[in-house]
């Protein structure tokens, strides 16, 4: 049984569509990214999913069936930006919204302690949310998504505002969500995080998507015979079954010329007696893949 | 249900566990009564005691003044003085002994006009003292009891009946006004501190964001349903504290406020004046929630609350219509409008006969409208709270509902 299908749903504000005929499936137990640049209709997607929104057409179904009430207390969610009472107490504030998960008053004072010393936060529970750095509240948002231990946690820009050393944090939490057969679709920019994190993903730009699928086949997709290289010696201008040099920082990526493979490439190389300290093929990082197919979307739609 | 009342609980403690609740909720009473302190004392201060001198020169007086009430510091007395001549009085006037005299002339018997001598303008009490003491004296010259002048002066107290006998009306008394005008300054105090902590708290919700973390913990009917009884709650306790405060006041203060038992109120005019004035708040947070709904910012729904106060303060201003034709056009319009209704149609009954029906008709009136009021709000506040850039548009408000609403 899928976690989360989203079957053509379409959504309109006013005369702006945010969302057209959006589909994917996101299995459990799986680290989920969904991709696209601002205003791409993510948030819209993520809204729909969670029944803040119903769509004007298309379906989602949510752990096996339509969203209910029932259903609610199995999803943790962080908005994009902030989502605490800022004059609150962070620990009165952390157990009103688990309360509002259909925790019991045992439950959080059980529960509520491990996290706030998990995310060291412990010192700074009585302080109200607008005393904390940006990082520590994104540190009292995760503890909101995930003290009442959902199924699925859905999380807008899961690293924004966090330190290295935190941001390490999260990723292992979510690591050890997914371990523990939870289900962890991911909003973000930070391609980095995806491509270190997710399992599988969907790309979507003007309300459409433009890529969907696990994240070593959409490599697969965008991969070029190209490689990279390191050489001990300047490369001469012109190299034997290679169509185009271009300098790196640090080396060289060659084009390869037309029905020849990297391997007989490499040979090439050898055979010309260049010293190689390194070569490798040349994966599309999944930033050059997001631009690129974000750039060919923008080009479809102008 | 049970998410409804972790809601309410929230909205409750978090405005009632707040210091500053607390301490606007007693800053409202005691700067009342701190002025009234004010007030009397300036009034007590400046309050001349000293004797009021009276010359005879008419052989009117025939009776000893009655100085025997003792003056005390909240009842004093002005006491009358009877000198044989005006240069005794006169002097007794320059060395400040008595504050003024009054000189019945010669010919009173046929212009019924005397002369006060002093140096201020006299209290009102002065006006009386004398021309109490005049009038006793002209009474026993004619052989008339001077209690029967009490009695005339008194008048008679009329009360209102229905002609088929179901309704009762006190027609004469202070409370008739003052009762129903602390209802509706109640209600409106009540109304606008509460309904404002909703609306203060729907924006901020909105604008950090929170809203969205609890639409996904709980439907949106919910979570409106939990804030509008916790606010009410919080409504009742300043009422509560109020009416504790009133009691504490009173007691202290028992041997003073013998004209309350002037006051003769129903047991039904109180529920229905309670009961208007919870429909009220009901019906003004339902407002609210849809105000702080569709607005984008704190500054915004501010400017908004302000319209809504002209409404409430409507039978204030046209309080002389109400007292002149308590059943009339406007009197009835205003009593069949949410806003308006507790002031109106208490009002109404403490000084007028208002049939049962009418007032059924006032209930179910506005219980429409707080049902009808209470479904938008559902409604914009579904489709409003996620707009954090604009406010929410008329026409956005009616379109297809969604299940979460």
């Amino acid at each position: 049984m899928s976690a989360i299908i989203v079957d053509k749903i379409a959504k309109s504000f006013g005369a702006t569509q945010a969302v057209r005929d959006v589909s994917f499936e996101v299995r459990p137990g799986e680290i989920f990214g969904l991709l696209g640049p601002n205003g791409s209709g993510k948030t819209t997607s993520i809204r729909v999913i969670l029944d803040i929104y119903q769509p004007d057409s298309g379906s989602v179904t949510i752990l096996g069936g339509p969203m209910t009430n029932e259903k609610l207390n199995q999803i943790g969610y962080i908005p994009e930006e902030r989502g605490l009472y800022q004059d609150v107490p962070l620990d009165r504030c952390l157990t009103y919204l688990a309360t509002l998960k259909g925790l019991t008053e045992e439950q959080i004072t059980e529960r509520l302690p491990k996290y706030l010393a998990k995310f060291d936060l412990t010192d700074h529970a009585k302080k109200k949310a607008k005393e904390l750095s940006k990082g520590m509240q994104q540190k009292g948002q995760l503890i909101a998504a995930l003290i009442h231990d959902p199924e699925i946690v859905i999380i807008d820009e899961p690293f924004s505002a966090l330190d290295p050393v935190n941001t390490q944090l999260v990723k292992d939490l979510l690591i050890e969500q997914r371990n523990a057969g939870k289900t962890i679709v991911m909003c973000t920019h930070q391609m980095n995080q995806v491509e270190q994190l997710c399992d599988r993903l969907v790309l979507i730009d003007h309300g459409r998507v433009l890529l969907q699928g696990e994240l070593s086949e959409v490599r697969d997709q965008f991969r070029t015979n190209e490689v990279i290289i390191d050489s001990l010696d300047p490369l001469p201008e012109e190299l034997n079954g290679v169509s185009r040099i271009e300098q790196l920082n640090g080396g060289y990526r060659l084009t390869p010329q037309a029905g020849l493979s990297a391997h007989q490439l490499l040979n090439e190389l050898l055979a010309q007696g260049i010293k190689l300290n390194s070569f490798e093929v040349a994966v599309p990082t999944l930033d050059e893949i997001f631009i690129q197919v974000v750039k060919e979307g923008n080009g479809k739609h102008e | 249900m049970n998410k409804t009342m972790n809601v309410a609980r929230y909205e409750y403690l978090h405005h009632v566990g707040n210091k500053r609740f607390w301490l606007s909720l007693v800053s409202v009473p005691l700067g009342f009564g701190l002025i009234l302190v004010i007030s009397l004392l300036l009034s007590r201060f400046s309050f001349d005691t000293r004797p009021v001198g009276i010359v005879d020169n008419g052989s009117l007086i025939q009776l000893e003044p009655d100085n025997s009430k003792e003056s005390t510091f909240f009842n004093p007395q002005i006491y009358l003085n009877v000198y044989p001549d005006e240069s005794t009085a006169r002097s007794a006037a320059s060395t400040g002994e008595i504050q003024g005299f009054a000189v019945v002339p010669e010919d009173y018997a046929s212009r019924y006009q005397l002369t006060y001598w002093t140096n201020k303008q006299p209290d009102s009490s002065v006006h009386s003292v004398i021309t109490d003491f005049i009038s006793a004296n002209l009474m026993a010259a004619e052989n008339i009891d001077y209690a029967v002048l009490h009695r005339i002066r008194e008048g008679s107290s009329i009360s209102l009946q229905s002609l088929d006998g179901s309704q009762t009306s006190d027609g004469t008394g202070w409370h008739r006004i003052v009762v129903p005008a602390v209802i509706g300054i109640l209600n409106f105090i009540v109304v606008m501190t509460s309904g404002g902590y909703l609306l203060k708290a729907l924006v901020e919700e909105k604008e950090n964001r929170t809203i969205e973390i609890m639409l996904t913990s709980v439907p949106s009917r919910e979570i409106m349903a939990g804030k509008i009884v916790g606010n009410l709650g919080v409504g009742l306790t300043q009422i509560v504290v109020w009416v504790l405060l009133l009691g504490i006041a009173g007691f202290l203060f028992r041997s003073k406020l013998g004209f309350l038992a002037d006051i003769h109120l129903s047991g039904s005019y109180l529920v229905i004046s309670l009961a208007l004035m919870v429909l009220s708040f009901l019906f003004t947070a339902a407002l609210m929630a849809t105000i702080g709904a569709a607005m984008t910012s704190t500054e915004e729904s501010q400017g908004v609350i302000g319209l809504m106060v002209l409404p409430m303060m409507i039978p204030f201003y046209f309080f002389n219509v109400f007292l002149s034709n308590p059943n009339g056009i406007l009197a009835r319009v205003l009593s069949f409008i949410p806003l308006s209704a507790p002031l109106a149609l208490s009002l109404r009954m403490a000084i007028s006969s208002v049939s049962p029906l009418e007032i059924g008709l006032v209930f179910v009136a506005i219980i429409t409208f707080t049902l009808l009021m209470f479904w938008l709000a559902g409604v914009v506040f579904k489709r409003g709270m996620l707009q954090y850039s604009r406010r929410l548009r008329f026409k956005e408000i009616f379109k297809k509902e969604t299940r979460n609403a």
